[in-house]
C-alpha cells in the first residue's frame, strides 16, 4: 500500500492535468453541439453517405444530428486517444525512471522485494486509468446536463468500461515496453496509440486487413458500434484482456531477472 | 562451498567466488572475502575496478552469475527482502524523487521498513542540519547526500554499506558523519565503507580490501596493506635533488646507492596513498 500511495502521488500532477484537459475538450465539444443543433440535420445526412470516411468515423450507424450522435462521433474520439495516450504514457514511464532518474539504487535498496514493487507499480497504472476516467467521465456527464440531455446510461457505461480496458491494455503494453528500457520511452508510447488508432480505422475501411480488429483495442472499444449495437465486441475484448494479462506477466518475469543500474 | 560459509560464523557479510560479467564486458572475476561483525571495513579500488558491482550484486540489484553472498548470515538470492529490512544503503549519488519533500522521503524509507524511526530521524537531521521542508530539487549533492544518511542510518541496521558517502559533504560534516558512523558502530553496526579516500579509510577502518580491474588485489588489516617496501628516495647528486620509489629488497635499494655519487639521501615510507596506488597499479 505504501508503494501504491507513493506512485499515485508521483502521478497525481499528470493526472489531474490528463483528466482536466480531456474532460474539458469534451465538455466544450458537447456544448458545442447546440451552436451546431440546426444545421446537424443536413450534414448528418451528407456525413452517412460518404462511403468509406462515414464508416471509419462511425457515421454509417449513429445519427450525427442527435446529441446521442455527435457524443459517439465526435467527443468519444477525444476520449479514446487523449485516454490512450495518458495510459501510455504512465505506463511506459513507471518502471523505467527509476532507472532513467537514477532513484532505482534508492528504491530497490529498501525491504519492498522487487516482485512487490512491480506488483503495486501495475496496480497504480489501472488505478490511474480509472480515476482518469472517472474524472473525465464526470465532465462530460456534467456537459450533458448542461445540454439537459442524458445519454443512454446503459450504452453509455458499457463505453466507458470498453475505454477502461483499452486504457489498461494499452497501459499494460507500455509497462511492458518500461520493463525492459532504460529510459522512458514516451515518444514510442505516444506512437502505439496512434498506430493502433490508425489499425482500427484501416480496417474498418480495407476488408483485406478486418483481422486487425483483434490487435487494435479501439476496435472493441468503438462508441458508435456500443452506441449502436448495445454491445462491445465480445471475443476482441476477451483478446484485450489476454494481451493485458500477458504484458503485465511478461513485465513481470523480465523485470524479476533485470540487472538494475 | 555452503558448508564451507556456514562454518564462518559471526562475518556480516561473506563473498565467496564472486563472478559478474555484462555480456563481453568485464564486471568482477572470483571475488572472495568476509567482514566481521562490529568491524568498519574499507573497500577501495580505481574507478570501474568492479566496487559498485559488487556492492550491488550484494544488494541484490545485479544478478551474478557464479559465487555466493551471504549477508548477516542470509543468503542474497533467497532472503533479500530479510537482507534488505536490516541493511542501510547509501549509494554514491543520492539521487532521490525531486518533487517529494525530504521529510516525505525519510518517512516513505522508514515505512518501506515498517519502523518508527522519527526520533532517530529527527536526531540525525539536527546533528547532519538537513531541513525537512525542503525538496529534493532544491538540494546540492552534498544535501542530498545528507538525506540518503538519514535514510540508511535511520532505521539502526545491523549492516551499513555506504559507497563513497563523503564526496559532497564540508569537512565539518564529513566529521559529524563519522562521529555518528563511529558511534553505531560502537553499538554494533558493522560498516562497509567503498571510497577512493585513502586517509579515511586508514582513519577510520580496520581492515579493508582492494580490488583492480575485476579482481580482488589484496584483503587484510589496514596496518598489514599499509606495510610494504615501497620507500620514496630521495638524493642528491653533484648538486642535483633527485626522487625515485624503489619497490623491493632494501639490499638492492643500499647496493644502487652505493654505486652513486651522492652527497645526501633520504629514505622514507611512502603516504599512504602512495601504498595504495601501488596495488592498483
Amino acid at each position: 500500500m505504501t508503494l501504491l500511495k507513493h506512485e499515485l502521488r508521483a502521478y497525481s500532477k499528470t493526472l489531474i492535468i490528463w483528466m482536466m484537459c480531456v474532460g474539458i475538450c469534451c465538455f466544450s465539444c458537447l456544448l458545442l453541439f447546440e451552436s451546431l443543433e440546426d444545421s446537424m440535420g443536413e450534414m448528418a445526412d451528407m456525413f452517412s453517405a460518404m462511403g468509406g470516411f462515414s464508416v471509419a468515423l462511425g457515421m454509417d450507424k449513429v445519427n450525427i444530428g442527435t446529441i446521442e450522435g455527435f457524443y459517439a462521433t465526435e467527443v468519444a474520439l477525444i476520449f479514446a486517444l487523449g485516454g490512450g495516450m495518458f495510459a501510455a504514457l504512465t505506463g511506459a514511464g513507471i518502471l523505467s525512471k527509476e532507472e532513467e532518474g537514477h532513484t532505482a539504487d534508492f528504491l530497490y535498496t529498501l525491504p519492498f522485494g522487487r516482485s512487490q514493487i512491480v506488483l503495486w507499480k501495475y496496480a497504480a497504472v489501472c488505478l490511474l486509468c480509472l480515476l482518469f476516467s472517472a474524472g473525465a467521465v464526470l465532465w462530460i456527464l456534467f456537459g450533458f446536463a448542461c445540454m439537459g440531455e442524458m445519454p443512454p446510461m446503459r450504452e453509455f457505461l458499457l463505453y466507458h468500461a470498453a475505454q477502461l480496458l483499452l486504457q489498461i491494455e494499452i497501459g499494460s503494453i507500455c509497462f511492458l515496453l518500461s520493463s525492459v528500457c532504460k529510459k522512458r520511452q514516451i515518444g514510442g508510447a505516444l506512437g502505439l496509440v496512434l498506430i493502433l488508432y490508425f489499425m482500427d480505422v484501416m480496417c474498418r475501411i480495407v476488408p483485406a486487413i478486418e483481422d486487425l480488429k483483434y490487435v487494435t483495442p479501439f476496435y472493441f472499444a468503438n462508441a458508435s458500434d456500443i452506441f449502436s449495437s448495445g454491445m462491445p465486441g465480445g471475443e476482441m475484448a476477451a483478446v484485450s484482456i489476454f494481451a493485458a494479462a500477458a504484458s503485465a506477466a511478461l513485465s513481470f518475469c523480465i523485470y524479476k531477472k533485470k540487472d538494475l543500474s | 562451498m555452503e558448508e564451507k560459509i556456514k562454518k564462518q560464523a559471526g562475518y556480516a557479510i561473506e563473498i565467496e567466488s564472486l563472478t559478474k560479467t555484462y555480456g563481453k564486458k568485464r564486471g568482477v572475476r572470483g571475488i572472495s572475502f568476509a567482514v566481521e561483525e562490529g568491524d568498519i571495513f574499507g573497500f577501495l579500488g580505481p574507478n570501474g575496478a568492479g566496487k559498485s558491482t559488487t556492492i550491488r550484486s550484494m544488494l541484490g540489484m545485479l544478478h551474478f552469475s557464479e559465487g555466493q553472498i551471504r549477508l548477516l548470515g542470509m543468503d542474497t538470492k533467497k532472503q533479500q527482502k530479510e537482507i534488505l529490512n536490516q541493511v542501510g544503503y547509501m549509494p554514491s549519488e543520492a539521487f532521490l524523487y525531486p518533487s517529494m519533500k525530504v521529510k516525505k522521503v525519510i518517512s516513505f524509507a522508514a515505512q518501506a521498513r515498517k519502523k518508527d524511526c522519527e526520533k532517530e530521524a529527527a536526531r540525525l537531521s539536527r546533528i547532519l542540519e538537513v531541513d525537512g521542508e525542503k525538496k529534493i530539487s532544491e538540494l546540492s549533492l552534498g544535501n542530498r547526500k545528507k538525506v540518503s544518511i538519514i535514510c540508511a542510518m535511520q532505521h539502526k541496521p545491523k549492516l551499513l554499506i555506504l559507497d563513497e558517502p563523503t564526496s559532497g559533504l564540508d569537512p565539518l560534516m564529513q566529521e559529524a558523519f563519522f562521529g555518528l558512523l563511529l558511534e553505531y558502530n560502537s553499538q554494533g553496526t558493522t560498516i562497509f565503507l567503498s571510497s577512493h579516500v585513502l586517509s579515511e579509510v586508514k582513519k577510520y577502518c580496520r581492515h579493508a580490501a582492494i580490488i583492480r580491474d575485476g579482481r580482488l588485489a589484496g584483503t587484510d588489516t589496514v596496518a598489514n596493506l599499509s606495510r610494504t617496501n615501497l620507500r620514496r628516495v630521495r638524493i642528491r647528486e653533484k648538486g642535483e635533488e633527485k626522487e625515485f620509489v624503489h619497490d623491493g629488497n632494501i639490499k638492492e635499494l643500499l647496493v644502487r646507492l652505493n654505486e652513486m655519487d651522492l652527497e645526501d639521501v633520504l629514505i622514507e615510507e611512502p603516504p599512504l596513498e602512495e601504498v595504495f596506488m601501488h596495488y592498483y597499479e
